[in-house]
């Protein structure tokens, strides 16, 4: 139990200095940088404590904890990016056309 | 975002990954976590992905329009046969015992049936949000045109330029 006890306490001390970033941090990359460092070490927690609790299904849910934060970051780095999540293609500029 | 060569390639080695997933999650439901409505989420974010880094046009292409339509009303419909066939046989409306010889055996259809509806439903519902807020044709949107114009004319701007937008 003081395994579990030690892991999650490092995880926390993980979980502080990421929030500290993105409440501090100077340009949004920043801040996505942060949250994006807050979803894995939620998917860590997430698998320690189905490690420590017997329970190997906790993993399954690690994994999509991991697929659906990849996939919030690049949304959130192409809104930063175009401002929409649509199509950014400027009408005169390539083929893939608003 | 598809000229990112990092985001192209990693985008197309995890959309198939996601879908899998996604119906792991779908037909593994009665033993582990999962269930329609996640796998539904899940296998709708593989489409999200695809129009966020390939453009909405083509992850238009990937799901048309009629799609939405026939997930959602389709899902519902093998919900609610689903159930009237309980009644077909003689019980309760979405009573399972009966669709198979085994009660056991029965009930396994039953649930993968009704789950399979709710799934389908709800991954049209969310590409189908998805796509309607994405290609909304916001005002921000048309502001931003002109920023984004210069910022590909002149890539080399200064990172306060980006802050601000």
């Amino acid at each position: 139990m003081s395994c579990l006890a030690a892991a999650l306490l490092a995880l926390g001390v993980g979980f502080i200095l990421a929030i500290t970033r993105a409440t501090l941090g100077p340009t949004p990359f920043d801040r996505v940088l942060a949250v994006n460092t807050v979803g894995t070490l939620a998917v860590l927690a997430i698998s320690v404590y189905g490690f420590f609790d017997g329970r190997p299904a906790f993993l399954d849910i690690a994994l999509l904890y991991a697929l659906i934060n990849f996939i919030g970051t690049i949304a959130i780095l192409k809104y930063f990016r175009f401002g929409t999540l649509g199509d950014h293609a400027l009408p005169n500029s390539d083929e893939d056309g608003a | 975002m598809q000229d990112d060569v990092v985001i192209r390639v990693v985008a197309k080695v995890m959309i198939p990954a996601v879908m899998l997933f996604a119906l792991y999650v779908q037909f593994h439901g009665d033993y582990g976590p999962g269930g329609g409505f996640q796998a539904g989420v899940i296998f709708a974010s593989a489409f999200v992905l695809n129009a966020v880094v390939f453009g909405l046009n083509k992850g238009r292409h990937v799901w048309p329009a009629h799609y939405n339509l026939m997930g959602i009303c389709g899902g519902v419909l093998i919900y609610g046969f689903t159930g009237v066939a309980g009644m077909a046989f003689g019980e309760n409306f979405l009573s399972f015992n009966v669709l198979a010889d085994d009660p056991i055996a029965g009930q396994h259809l039953g649930i993968l049936l009704v789950e399979f509806g709710v799934g389908l439903t709800v991954a049209a519902v969310m590409v189908m949000l998805f796509f309607t807020f994405a290609g909304r044709l916001s005002h921000n949107r048309l502001l931003s045109k002109s920023d984004a114009h210069e910022r590909r004319l002149a890539p080399k701007s200064s990172p306060s330029k980006e802050v601000t937008k």
